[in-house]
C-alpha cells in the first residue's frame, strides 16, 4: 500500500471539452523522491491539485476514478484536513505567503489547525532549522529575496508535518545557487526525514541527480514511469522533447562509439567517476590548450549601439540598485546578463529604453542620451520584452495585441497589417490571430508578448528571463529563433538565470552582483571562472563542471556544450589508447 | 504620498513598540481628545512636549520628521486660510490674538499628525489585528485586513511592471486630452485586474492547502499580555484623563502668549 494511490483518475475542468487527465494509475511509496515532467500543458499541475483534493473540489469539473493519500480518499475528506498529509507548494511564492513576518507565516497553517502555542514554537524552530533560515525568523516577509521566500514557503508547509511534499517548479524564478539551496533542502527532507517528495521541474540538469523515479506526462496521460536513466534513454521521452541531462546525453553518444558506462550518469561527478578509466593518469602541470581568445574578440569592431558610462541608480528610499556600471554593447552582439536575484539586471536593462533615468553617469542608445529622450522614442530602437506576458496582454485578440505598439508608434494601416502578419508568421502564431490572448497557454502567451514587441522590428531586442517556466521544446524553439535574429544582424540582450541555455547559445556574458558589473567576456571565459560565478550566484553548466575536473587529465576547461565535449573526449580517449 | 509613507510601520524593539496595542491606542485617543478639547497654544504645547520624548524613545524621529514635512503644506494652508478668513471677518484688524489663534489651529493639526504617527509607526499590523481579535472582530475580517496590508507592496510592484511593459510598447500615458488620457490607462488597468483575479484564485488554493478554516478554535502565535509598563502607562493615561477633565471644567482659560495687541 503506497502513501499515494491513484486509480483510473480522469478529470475535465469545467467549461472544457478536453480532459486534463485521462486514466492515470500510479502508486507512490513512502520515502520516494519523484520527479514529474512533460511538456507545458500536459496535466502535471492538475495532477498535483488532485493530490490534496483541490481538483475536483475547488475547481469543480468532472472527476472519475480515485485518489487516496495516506489511506484517505480525497473526495471524502476536505482539503483542509488533507493538508496535514500533503503539503502543496506552488510556483509563485508571493501568492502563498500570508503573514507579515516569517515566523507568523510558518505558524499560519498551525494556527488554522488550532495547535497550542508551545507546540507551534517547537514546529517553527524545526522548520526554520531544516530549511536553513533561522536568521530570518523575525524578518518582514516582503523584504525577503526570491530564494528566501521560496524557502519560507517550504518551511511553512513543513511545519504542518505533511507526509508528502508536492512542489510545482519551485526554482523557476531563482538564480542557480538559490535553486541549488532549494534542491538541497528537499534532498535533506527526503534522506534525513524520509519524506515523500513530488517535484515538477523542466530543468533536468539541475534536478535529475536528486530523484529516484521520474514520471512523464503527455496530453493528460501517463507516458512513462521509471528510473531516471531508463526514462532518459527511452525513445518515447526523447521524442516528446523532455530535456535530458547534458552529461547523460554525452555519455550516450560516447557509448555509440564504444565507450562503456557502468551506469549512465546524471551528474558531472558520476560522469567523471565512470570516464576515469579511459583517461591517462592526471599530470601535475595544467594543460594549456585553452582556445585562443583573440578569435572571439575579433568580431567586436562594429559600432556601439548601447553605451553605459559610470551609471549609478537608486530606487526611492536610497536602495542602491546600480553602482558605477560601465559597458558597451555593439551592433549585432548577443549578450546574456547573468547574476544573483536582485543584482540589478532588470534595473540595468530598463535604462536601455529610458524607463529609468540615470541618477548619475550616462546611457547612450545609438548616440542618443536616454536621460533627455522619451521612452516612446527610445522604444522604437530598443524593444523590451518583460518576463511575465500577463503583465502586458490586454487586447481582445492576438492580432490587436500585436498591432498595439504599431498604432502607438503611428505606423500606417497597410504597414501595420504587413508587420502583424510577419510577426504572427515568425512566431508561428498565425492560427491564433483571432483568439483572445487570455485563452492561450503560458508558452503561447509568452510568444504573443514577444511578437508584440518584434512587430516594430527594433534594432535591439531585450528579453527578460525568456526561458522561465518554458519546457525543453519551447526553449529549443527560442534558441533557434534567437539564432535567426542574429543572422539578421539584430542586437539581442537576454537577462537570464538559465546556465544550460546560455551554454548552448554561447553569448557574451555580463556578470552582475551587488549592483555592480563584476565581469564581462565570452561565455567560455566567464564559465571557466568558478569563483566569479559563485560571487554572482551562478553555477557552472554541468558539462563545464565536468571538464574543470578533467583538466589534470589533459583536457581543456572551457567546454560548454555537448557537441564540443563529445569531439574532445573521443579524441582524447583515442589518443590515450594508442 | 510622503504623509502616508510616514505612517507605515517601522520595525523596532523599543518600549513604545512593545506597548500593548490597546494601551497605545488609548494613549493616542487621549492625545487626540486633548488636542480637540483645547484650542490654546499652552495645552497643545504641553501635549506636544509629552509626545516628543515618545518619538525619541521609539527611535522613529526620522520618520516622524518626514511625516511633519509631508504635513507642512497642509499646516501652511491651515494657517494662511485662517489668517485670511478671520482678517476679513473681523473687519481687517490684524491682531496678535488672531495670529495666536491661527497658530493654535496649525499646532493642533501637527499634534494630531504626531499622535497618529506614533501609533502607526510603532504598531505592527499583526498586533493591530490581535487587538481587533480581542475586540471580537471575526477572524475573516482580520485575515482580510492583514492580507490587504501584505499585498500593498506586491500590487504596487506589479502596477509598476505593467506600466513599464506598456510604456516599452510605446504607450504614452500623459498624451492627449482628458478622455484620451483616461483611455491610456486601460492597457494598465486590464492586466492589473486580470492578474489580481488570477492571484486571488492562487491565494485561495494556497489557503486551502494550509488548512484555512480547519477548526473554529483557531490559535494564534502571538498573544496580547499586559505587562508592568502597560499598567504604568494605563495609570498615566487615567491621570491624564482626570487632568483633562479638571482643566476643561475648572480652569477658566489659558494665558495668551502673544497678547492681543494689534500688529499695525
Amino acid at each position: 500500500m503506497g502513501i499515494i494511490e491513484v486509480k483510473d483518475l480522469s478529470y475535465t475542468y469545467p467549461h472544457s471539452t478536453k480532459p486534463a487527465l485521462t486514466n492515470i494509475n500510479l502508486t507512490i511509496q513512502p520515502g520516494e523522491f519523484l520527479l514529474l515532467t512533460g511538456p507545458s500543458g500536459c496535466g502535471k499541475t492538475t495532477f498535483c491539485r488532485a493530490l490534496n483534493g483541490l481538483v475536483p473540489k475547488f475547481y469543480n469539473g468532472e472527476m472519475t476514478g480515485k485518489v487516496e493519500v495516506n489511506g484517505l480518499n480525497t473526495i471524502e475528506h476536505p482539503t483542509m484536513k488533507l493538508a496535514q498529509n500533503v503539503g502543496l507548494i506552488f510556483q509563485n511564492p508571493d501568492n502563498q505567503i500570508f503573514a507579515l513576518t516569517v515566523e507568523k507565516d510558518i505558524a499560519f497553517g498551525l494556527e488554522n489547525q488550532g495547535v497550542s502555542k508551545a507546540e507551534m514554537m517547537r514546529e517553527i524552530d524545526w522548520a526554520l532549522t531544516v530549511t536553513g533560515i533561522q536568521h530570518l525568523r523575525q524578518r518582514a516577509t516582503h523584504e525577503l529575496s526570491g530564494g528566501q521566500k521560496q524557502r519560507l514557503t517550504i518551511a511553512s508547509v513543513l511545519a504542518m508535518h505533511p507526509k508528502v511534499i508536492v512542489m510545482d517548479e519551485p526554482t523557476a524564478f531563482l538564480d542557480p545557487v538559490g535553486a541549488e539551496h532549494i534542491f538541497a533542502v528537499l534532498d535533506r527532507l527526503n534522506k534525513e526525514f524520509g519524506m515523500t517528495i513530488i517535484l515538477i521541474e523542466h530543468r533536468m540538469d539541475l534536478a535529475a541527480k536528486y530523484v529516484d523515479r521520474i514520471i512523464v506526462f503527455n496530453e493528460g496521460s501517463l507516458l512513462s514511469d521509471g528510473l531516471p536513466t531508463d526514462i532518459f534513454v527511452s525513445d518515447s521521452t526523447r521524442l516528446l522533447g523532455v530535456g535530458i541531462p547534458r552529461v547523460l546525453e554525452l555519455a550516450r553518444r560516447l557509448e555509440t562509439r564504444g565507450l562503456r558506462f557502468n551506469q549512465l550518469p546524471v551528474s558531472a561527478d558520476q560522469f567523471y567517476d565512470s570516464i576515469l578509466r579511459y583517461l591517462p593518469e592526471p599530470t601535475q602541470e595544467k594543460s594549456c590548450n585553452v582556445i585562443d581568445l583573440d578569435m572571439y574578440t575579433g568580431e567586436f569592431h562594429h559600432q556601439p549601439v548601447i553605451q553605459v558610462n559610470n551609471l549609478h541608480f537608486s530606487y526611492p528610499g536610497n536602495v542602491k540598485a546600480l553602482n558605477d556600471v560601465s559597458l558597451t554593447i555593439h551592433k549585432g552582439d548577443f549578450i546574456a546578463i547573468m547574476g544573483e536575484n536582485g543584482a540589478g539586471k532588470t534595473t540595468l536593462v530598463k535604462h536601455f529604453n529610458g524607463l529609468l533615468k540615470p541618477d548619475s553617469g550616462s546611457v547612450f542608445v545609438d548616440g542618443v542620451d536616454v536621460s533627455t529622450t522619451s521612452v516612446a522614442k527610445l522604444a522604437r530602437n530598443v524593444g523590451l520584452v518583460f518576463q511575465n506576458p500577463d503583465d502586458q496582454l490586454f487586447e481582445e485578440t492576438v492580432e490587436k495585441e500585436i498591432s498595439f505598439a504599431l498604432r502607438n508608434f503611428g505606423f500606417r494601416d497597410s504597414v501595420i497589417e504587413n508587420r502583424v502578419n510577419w510577426a504572427l508568421n515568425l512566431l508561428e502564431l498565425t492560427e491564433y490571430r483571432e483568439r483572445s490572448p487570455f485563452t492561450l497557454s503560458g508558452g503561447e502567451r509568452k510568444r504573443v508578448a514577444l511578437a508584440s514587441v518584434l512587430a516594430w522590428d527594433p534594432e535591439v531586442l531585450v528579453l527578460d528571463e525568456p526561458t522561465v517556466g518554458q519546457d525543453y521544446g519551447q526553449k529549443e524553439r527560442l534558441r533557434h529563433f534567437l539564432v535567426h535574429l542574429r543572422t539578421q544582424g539584430k542586437t539581442v540582450v537576454i537577462v537570464t538565470h538559465d546556465v544550460e541555455f546560455v551554454a548552448e547559445c554561447q553569448p557574451r556574458i555580463m556578470l552582475m552582483a551587488n549592483s555592480k558589473l563584476i565581469d564581462e567576456g565570452t561565455a567560455k571565459e566567464i564559465m571557466t571562472c568558478p569563483e566569479k560565478l559563485r560571487q554572482c550566484s551562478v553555477a557552472q553548466p554541468e558539462i563545464t563542471r565536468l571538464f574543470s575536473r578533467l583538466v589534470p587529465h589533459g583536457l581543456p576547461p572551457d567546454v560548454l556544450d555537448v557537441d564540443e565535449a563529445f569531439d574532445l573526449l573521443l579524441r582524447h580517449v583515442k589518443e590515450a589508447e594508442q | 504620498m510622503s504623509l502616508l509613507d510616514s505612517l507605515r510601520f517601522t520595525r523596532g524593539d523599543t518600549s513604545v513598540h512593545n506597548l500593548d496595542p490597546r494601551v497605545k491606542f488609548m494613549l493616542t485617543m487621549v492625545f487626540f481628545a486633548a488636542s480637540v478639547m483645547f484650542l490654546d497654544l499652552v495645552p497643545l504645547m504641553i501635549v506636544f512636549v509629552v509626545q516628543v520624548p515618545l518619538v525619541i524613545i521609539a527611535k522613529v524621529t526620522g520618520e516622524w520628521i518626514k511625516s511633519l514635512k509631508g504635513a507642512a503644506v497642509i499646516a501652511c494652508i491651515i494657517f494662511v486660510s485662517n489668517m485670511l478668513s478671520f482678517y476679513y471677518f473681523q473687519g481687517g484688524n490684524l491682531t496678535w490674538a488672531l495670529v495666536e489663534y491661527s497658530l493654535s489651529l496649525t499646532f493642533r493639526f501637527i499634534v494630531l499628525v504626531t499622535s497618529f504617527s506614533i501609533f502607526f509607526l510603532t504598531t505592527s499590523p499583526d498586533k493591530l489585528s490581535l487587538a481587533l481579535e480581542k475586540a471580537r472582530i471575526p477572524y475573516e475580517f482580520n485575515f482580510a485586513f492583514i492580507t490587504a496590508i501584505r499585498f500593498v507592496p506586491v500590487l504596487a510592484d506589479e502596477a509598476q511592471t505593467i506600466m513599464d511593459a506598456q510604456r516599452s510598447r510605446g504607450l504614452e500615458l500623459d498624451k492627449g486630452n482628458f478622455i484620451t488620457r483616461v483611455k491610456n490607462y486601460i492597457p494598465i488597468l486590464l492586466p492589473l485586474i486580470i492578474n489580481s483575479i488570477r492571484r486571488s484564485l492562487e491565494l485561495a488554493e494556497a489557503m486551502e492547502s494550509r488548512a484555512f478554516g480547519a477548526t473554529v478554535d483557531r490559535t494564534n502565535l502571538y498573544e496580547l499580555k499586559m505587562n508592568q509598563t502597560d499598567y504604568l502607562t494605563l495609570t498615566f493615561i487615567l491621570l491624564c484623563v482626570a487632568l483633562l477633565i479638571y482643566a476643561k471644567l475648572y480652569l477658566p482659560s489659558f494665558p495668551k502668549l502673544l497678547g492681543d495687541a494689534a500688529i499695525f
